[in-house]
């Protein structure tokens, strides 16, 4: 069990000192990075390790750390092992570098993050318009987009919201579920506010 | 000699009568399918629910098409397109708003990128709602759609063309970039 797994650990924990690797279950292997090591760390990945395939980059926005997570997700055909890394880049003015020269389909999602995240990946030339049309201002993905107000004032609300219940207390008092506290207020927001 | 008598107004609707029962028995639906209510419609054509029976088929492009149904969630960008392809179909036409998303937005009611109200922008002869309807509900829809026809009451696209102002100024209030063609009907 988790053979192929720890042995990739200790080669990855060998060439980066400074990577936190992790084995999470078989089969997943996840490395944590500082930002400008992440463009020879796939490098490395790809080469050396064989993980020749690409298969996702995403964006996680952690406003409470004033950050942006961009999380590169590879895998390998013959170990059958996914790595997962990830990295922290500033989120004011979000800069990282193009990995188009590594895959071609690199260029797909970072249209996509420039899109949604506004992260302004260096290198590539191809960050236009891509999902949304004609948008204008804040990409909205990131989490201190208001999307409720945006709809308010931009399209038109049918009226009949307005007594829209918190059904969740009413359920969990049937059911006698305890609902921690950090969950209250995950329910319906209030269409007032 | 007796002259019934008809004003000029129950004249036309004689003639009417006799060409809307016509119309109601042959509807022709755009191919067209927005959101996730397009999956409902392949087993109400086919030998299941066989919406044919009901004078109710699929037309591959919007100058045949008498009827455009908007199968659910709206975004503006699909909008731009719905709007170009109500405009080139010819008379007579219908819009069927499909789906609680064309109603209210439904579950996409405070998504940043959904319309959610869908008879500001279009013309909506008849809603059907329910997430999803099922292919019963859009059969019971279409009848509702005939009833109108046939009562002459399915005339969305005459207020269309009445109130063109008002609708345009909706549509371009969230359709920034205005590149559209001018029909004159």
């Amino acid at each position: 069990m988790l053979e192929k797994e720890n042995k990739l650990l200790e080669q990855i924990k060998k060439t980066f000192h400074s990577a936190k690797v992790e084995v999470k279950r078989e089969m997943r292997v996840a490395v944590q990075l500082r930002s400008d090591l992440i463009p020879p760390f796939l490098s490395y990945a790809k080469e050396y390790l064989e993980f020749k395939h690409l298969s996702h980059i995403s964006c996680v926005d952690w406003i409470e750390d004033d950050e942006l997570e961009l999380v590169f997700i590879l895998w390998n055909y013959e170990l059958h092992v996914q790595i997962i890394a990830k990295t922290r880049i500033e989120r004011e003015n979000a800069q990282f570098v193009s990995l188009k020269k590594f895959w071609n389909q690199a260029d797909t999602y970072e249209r996509e993050i420039h899109e949604m995240y506004g992260v302004n990946f260096e290198g590539n030339d191809n960050l236009g318009e891509f999902i949304l049309e004609d948008w204008e201002g804040k990409p909205p993905m990131l989490r201190d987009f208001d999307t409720i107000k945006y709809s308010k004032e931009t399209y038109f609300q049918r009226p009949g919201r307005e007594d829209a219940q918190n059904v969740r207390e009413t359920i969990t008092k049937h059911s006698g579920e305890e609902v921690p506290e950090f969950a209250k207020d995950y329910t319906i927001r209030n269409i007032e506010e | 000699m007796i002259t019934p008598n008809i004003d000029e107004k129950d004249k036309r609707r004689i003639r009417d009568i006799v060409q809307d029962f016509a119309r109601k028995h042959s509807l022709w639906v755009l191919a067209y399918g927005t959101g996730c209510g397009a999956i409902e419609i392949p087993p109400t054509m086919t030998s299941r629910y066989d919406a044919e029976r009901f004078g109710i088929r699929g037309a591959a492009t919007p100058r045949q098409a008498d009827v455009l149904l908007i199968t659910g969630y709206l975004s503006t960008k699909t909008l731009k397109r719905v709007i170009r392809t109500y405009e080139q179909m010819q008379d007579p036409k219908y819009v069927i708003g499909f789906g609680s998303c064309t109603i209210n937005g439904g579950m996409y009611w405070d998504s940043y990128n959904t319309i959610n109200a869908l008879d500001r922008y279009l013309p909506v002869d008849v809603y059907i709602n329910g997430c999803m309807p099922r292919p019963e509900a859009v059969i019971q829809g279409f009848i509702k759609l005939q009833n109108l026809i046939a009562e002459g009451k399915g005339n969305g696209a005459d207020k269309y063309k009445e109130n063109l102002e008002w609708y345009r100024e909706n549509q371009k209030k969230i359709i920034h970039n205005w590149e559209m063609p001018d029909y004159n009907w």
